[in-house]
């Protein structure tokens, strides 16, 4: 490790504080490649892939970090070189193999001082969040939250991070311009997943960097971790509901929530036919659900039924009628018939009819 | 079956053993029932026509308005009951009013307990968790509907309605959150609207500053934060009301949509005696129809059948003026249902229930609507936004059990011989002669 | 759940019949009075937030915030202390969490601390903290909503936990007390929790004291006791300055935030774009598709890379 340097370059008053080094010192754009076991975190691909165009930009590497136990870190290593990065750093060791805030808040407060990196990017996952939010402080630096676009300021260099508030009702651009590593947790799903690059077009290194750990820094026990497959319907990123509208055929909307990560929900009149268990009901009597996505096929949009879906980023109708509410509340609303929109959307989406 | 039996054991269970009564509980309990717990004779005729009777299986015993003030007697909590939770199904429509010998004011008994059970932790498992939440919105948002209050006039946008003005308005309209934000009910609020202006009335309303009447907290029990509510109200209300009237003069009419919001300024807020009179609409335009102001000439050839909402009819003894109205139209003919006026059934949207779900075989809207289809009539009319919205339920529901040749090709037309639809939109459709207009893009009725 | 409704102030309270042997707890709660997010809008003459005519609440996470400290409470017996960091105009806020039935109320309020970001707001809100264990012979736990409804970013309660030097679990969705194998630490308690993560849960144990941040959704936060509401009028609020809690002024406000803010947009989600989409299923299918594609992002829709 080398000594931290205590000279900046930067212009203007510099109010560091308690920072552990400044901008002048600060070089290459890191990522943070969560896994579990090995494997990705999808939001680590595509940070990947955007922090490819930003480095670039920037003139500076891009660096993959990877934490956990040895044997998870290569096949992940592998594939982050394939896909962007110039170097994957490993910090391997056995007090990594899960995910605690007080083993990788300390892990990375060690090789962030000691390799100076000027921006570093997390997945807003409930883990990164976590940790950026203890790191940022233990570094003494700027975070951004849950950001749905980065970009270089053209005059400065300095990282610019999009991000939502008020219910994204607001938006804000926002800049760290003297604390380093300037950190952001990225939003996962914004950024696309790139492709592998063909072999010849780049080259990477991977490198090892190492920590020392102790079981006394681990101050909480993980007792229990169970990631089930598939959200529930409040958690689900995307809903797609049917209404009376069905006839009680949800199996083309079954296809397209799988299709889609999600999850199958419905209106009363359609959970009061016994099409559909009444714990998929959406409402006011129901559940409130806040997706990105609400797919309503075949249902009218009553008041009780529209509160369950208020809160939903973005709204599509399928109805026939283009009087009934639904229409009035959906971003995109479609009028059709629900069983001659569904087959050819599902085709679109790359759904493959089961068999074939 | 089994676990009912369980229950009901335990019921006897504790009732075999000494009851050490609990003075503090039963001195809480008179005091939250206005003394009326101890007038119930124990005879169990309110419970033998609670309509909760007809729609539960035999299985789920019926409420018991009986073992409920009997189990409030005793100091014992509501989970001794083999009911379940029945303080919180009580739709408080005063059916079993009529019926006792006692003159025991059931929903008054009813309410005070659910008072009781916010505060008592012996009784305050039986406080559906949702309601909370209904009390939160009615706070921070001044709506039991949680919707923002920036676009409480938004069903009005194109309509150019006057905030109220006391020197040049000869009533004030009181809108209501239900008729504000439910996208069925506003319809309501609109056709009343052009039925007023064709009367000539000038009215205004109090636009983004109206107020919550309080009704749901009213009927979930908080009696607390129902005062104020009222406080805060009535102070509002006043200072808009402008130079106080003088002794004798006819007050100014505060004309609600529903009903529920006119039981709460009649019943609830003293301050506003002498201020204003509290009017439901369809006694305001009975009123304006016997004075000459307002007359349809027009045919409208309607079979009619009237639902009388539980708060106007027995909870406020008005009976006669939605039918007053009904029969100043022409051409429509009413039907009555044979359980009509102070028989009449529930439309089980009162006494808290918009909030909490019930299964759809246990929803009173299914016996009304059969009981409605009986007269042979083709319009449901009813007078009240809660009504509307579970009878428009009922009769989808009841469209969806249908065969699929009976229900239509196109589930969303003509597949119920039976429409739902309020006075105040018949009235306009009388004067209009289409129907009711629309708010930008809202189709009427929800059956286009 | 049981309530304990009285309207009498703190200090006097039983605690919980059989759980008493492990209690009470001291529990800080971390409340912010927030705007309510449809009704802000950007002016766009001077391109700053105008918060002016919008209605302000509880942070809807905080309301879940502290029944998640009410109900430990109840069970536990102890303490809910709420602190917040804002103008005097937050005073109203902290009495509604006081009639909720919280036993006192904290407010961090000076102009230095105004234009903080969340580096500047977990150290402010530390201090705090710290302040009220002395003044109160210790603090066990510190619940924080799990984000705020403005400015969203669920950095406060990570970077609190950091400036207290204690362990820290997000999104706990339940939490109880054990008495611990062995140790003087924490009075010989631990705390499980439970945390939702994504797809799944987690249960962590952990040593008191600790910051929290509790799921929304975790509970039904109770609505107050009116009976509680004259009591909670009138009851002392204690407000500190930043000579009060001997900050590090180079560490508050806008002149201790690291990130700034270079521009504010508004976003134009207050109401629904209303695309009417017509055409052949085909054409209508493809059009789904693209807004699928956008809304939910590669990572979605598309065909899963080789991994
Ligand atoms: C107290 C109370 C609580 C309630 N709580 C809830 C609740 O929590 N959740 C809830 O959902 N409802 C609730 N309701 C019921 C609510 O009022 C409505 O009745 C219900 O939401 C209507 O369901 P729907 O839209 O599926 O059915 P419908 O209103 O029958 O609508 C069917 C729609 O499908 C369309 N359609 C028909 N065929 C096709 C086709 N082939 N392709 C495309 N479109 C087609 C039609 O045009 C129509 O718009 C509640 C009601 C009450 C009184
Ligand atoms: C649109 C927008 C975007 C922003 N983006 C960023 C950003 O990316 N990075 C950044 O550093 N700052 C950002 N800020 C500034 C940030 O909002 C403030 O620092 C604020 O003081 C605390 O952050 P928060 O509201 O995000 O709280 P969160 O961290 O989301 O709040 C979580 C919990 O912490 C507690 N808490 C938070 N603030 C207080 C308080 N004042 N008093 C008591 N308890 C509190 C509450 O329990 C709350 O539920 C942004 C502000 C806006 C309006
Ligand atoms: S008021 Fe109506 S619902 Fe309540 S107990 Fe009496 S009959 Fe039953
Ligand atoms: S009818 Fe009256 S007296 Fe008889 S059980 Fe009911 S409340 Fe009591």
């Amino acid at each position: 490790m080398t000594a931290a340097k205590t000279t900046t370059t930067a212009p203007g008053p510099e109010p560091l504080g308690l920072s552990a080094y400044g901008a002048g010192d600060a070089l290459g754009l890191w990522v943070w490649l969560e896994h579990h076991g090995g494997v990705l975190e999808n939001v680590g691909r595509e940070l990947l892939g955007k922090g490819r165009l930003l480095a670039d930009q920037l003139g500076a590497p891009l660096v993959g970090v990877l934490l956990g136990r040895r044997e998870d870190l290569l096949v992940p290593a592998a594939e982050a070189v394939a896909l962007a990065a110039d170097e994957v750093v490993l910090v391997a060791h056995p007090l990594l193999a899960q995910y605690t805030t007080d083993a990788y808040t300390k892990a990375f407060d060690r090789i962030v001082r000691a390799e100076k990196p000027a921006i570093l990017l997390l997945g807003a996952t409930p883990d990164g969040r976590d940790l950026a939010g203890r790191l940022a402080v233990r570094l003494y630096t700027g975070l951004t939250a849950d950001c749905t676009d980065l970009a270089i300021e053209p005059q400065t260099g300095l990282l610019l991070s999009r991000v939502a508030g008020f219910g994204g009702g607001i938006e804000a651009l926002i800049k760290c311009p003297w604390h380093r590593p300037q950190m952001a947790t990225v939003r996962p799903g914004v950024f696309a997943t790139p492709v592998p690059r063909p072999p010849a077009a780049g080259t990477g290194v991977i490198r090892e960097l190492a920590v020392t750990l102790t079981p006394t820094d681990v101050r909480v026990e993980v007792l229990e971790r169970a990631v089930l497959s598939g959200a529930g319907l409040g958690a689900a990123p995307a809903v797609v509901i049917g209404g009376g509208g069905t006839r009680g055929d949800f199996r083309l909307l079954g296809d397209l929530a799988e299709l889609l990560g999600g999850q199958v929900g419905a209106s009363r009149v359609a959970v009061d036919q016994g099409w559909i268990g009444r714990e998929r009901q959406i409402g006011q009597t129901g559940t409130v659900v806040r997706p990105k996505l609400a797919i309503a096929c075949g249902v009218s949009g009553a008041s009780q039924f529209t509160v369950g879906i208020d809160a939903a980023d973005t709204v599509i109708a399928i109805n026939t009628d283009a009087e009934a509410p639904i229409c009035e509340v959906a971003d995109y609303a479609v009028v059709d018939d629900l069983f001659r929109v569904l087959p050819p959307l599902l085709a679109e989406l790359g759904h493959r009819v089961k068999g074939s | 079956m089994a676990a009912v039996e369980e229950i009901a054991g335990t019921l006897q269970a504790q009732e075999v053993q000494p009851i050490v009564l609990d003075d503090s509980r039963w001195e809480k309990v008179l005091a939250a029932t206005g003394g009326w717990a101890a007038a119930c004779l124990q005879c169990g005729l309110c419970s033998g026509v609670c309509p909760w009777g007809r729609v539960r299986s035999p299985d789920a015993p019926p409420v018991s308005v009986r073992h409920m003030v009997r189990a409030a007697q005793l100091g014992l909590g509501f989970d001794a009951l083999p009911a379940g939770a029945p303080l919180w199904l009580c739709t408080t429509c005063r059916l079993c009013e009529v019926r006792c010998p006692r003159g025991v004011p059931v929903t008054e008994v009813v309410l005070g307990l659910r008072e009781l059970a916010w505060q008592e932790p012996w009784l305050s498992e039986q406080v559906p968790p949702e309601l909370a939440g209904v009390l939160w919105d009615v706070y921070w948002d001044g709506n039991p509907w949680g919707r923002p209050p920036s676009q409480r006039t938004v069903w009005a946008r194109d309509l150019d309605l006057p905030s109220y003005d006391p020197a040049s308005h000869e009533a004030l309209y009181y809108v209501g959150c239900t008729a504000a934000y439910d996208r069925r009910a506003q319809q309501i609020a609109r056709a009343l609207v052009h039925v007023l202006r064709a009367a000539g009335i000038a009215f205004g309303t109090l636009g983004e500053a109206e107020p919550c009447c309080g009704d749901a907290a009213h009927s979930f029990g908080q009696r607390g934060y129902l005062a104020e509510l009222v406080a805060a109200n009535t102070r509002l209300f006043r200072e808009r009301a402008g130079v106080p009237a003088e002794a004798g003069a006819a007050l100014t009419p505060l004309l609600t949509t529903s009903p529920h919001c006119y039981d709460m300024f009649e019943q609830h807020y003293p301050g506003l005696r002498g201020v204003f009179r509290p009017v439901h609409y369809t006694q305001y335009l009975a009123e304006l129809v016997e004075a000459g102001r307002l007359s349809f000439s027009a045919r409208l050839p309607l079979q009619v059948t009237f639902h009388d909402p539980c708060v106007l009819g027995r909870g406020n003894g008005e009976f006669e003026a939605p039918r007053r109205l009904l029969q100043a139209i022409p051409g429509v003919e009413l039907v009555e249902m044979a359980a009509n006026r102070a028989e009449a059934l529930c439309c089980g949207g009162g006494g808290g229930r918009m909030w909490l779900e019930t299964p759809a075989n246990e929803r009173f809207g299914q016996l009304r609507l059969a009981q409605a289809q009986v007269t042979g009539a083709s319009v449901l009319a009813t007078a009240c936004p809660y009504c509307v919205a579970c009878l428009d339920d009922a009769v989808k529901v009841d469209a969806g059990n249908r065969p699929a040749s009976a229900a239509g090709e196109d589930r969303g037309q003509g597949r119920a011989s039976m429409r739902v639809l309020d006075v105040a939109e018949i009235a306009w459709m009388a004067l209009s002669g289409p129907l009711p207009d629309t708010a930008p893009g809202i189709s009427p009725g929800g059956t286009p | 759940m049981q309530r304990d409704q009285s309207p009498t102030p703190h200090g006097t309270r039983m605690p919980g019949a059989g759980h008493a042997a492990i209690g009470p707890l001291h529990i800080v709660v971390c409340i912010k009075a927030v705007p309510k997010p449809e009704e802000v809008r950007v002016n766009l003459e001077t391109r700053t937030l105008d918060r002016g005519s919008a209605r302000t609440e509880i942070n809807p996470a905080d309301q879940h915030a502290l029944e998640m400290a009410l109900a430990l409470r109840d069970r536990y017996g102890g303490r809910v202390s709420l602190l917040s960091m804002g103008p005097p105009l937050f005073i109203p806020y902290l009495r509604v969490g006081l009639a909720m039935g919280a036993d006192d109320a904290y407010l961090l309020s000076d102009r230095a601390f105004g234009g903080a970001d969340t580096l500047a707001t977990s150290y402010t809100l530390a201090k705090g903290v710290e302040r009220i264990g002395r003044e109160t012979g210790g603090y066990d736990l510190v619940l924080c909503g799990e984000e705020s409804s403005d400015g969203a970013t669920a950095q406060v309660p990570p970077g609190l936990a950091e400036w207290l030097g204690v362990p820290q679990a997000m999104y706990a969705g339940a939490v109880s007390l054990e008495a611990a194998r062995s140790g003087a630490a924490s009075n010989g308690r631990r705390l499980r929790v439970r945390r939702e993560i994504k797809g799944g849960h987690e249960v962590l144990r952990l040593p008191l004291p600790a910051v929290l941040s509790v799921a929304t959704g975790a509970n039904v936060p109770r609505f107050f006791d009116p009976a509680r509401r004259p009591w909670a009028a009138a009851a002392h609020v204690v407000v500190w300055d930043a000579a009060a809690l001997a900050v590090d002024p180079t560490l508050v406000g806008t002149f201790g935030s690291a990130t700034q803010v270079a521009a504010v947009e508004q976003a134009g989600r207050a109401e629904r774009r209303r695309v009417v989409i017509r055409g052949t299923p085909a054409e209508e299918a493809r059009a789904l598709a693209t807004v699928i594609r956008g809304v939910l992002g590669n990572g979605q829709a598309a065909p899963r890379s080789p991994s």
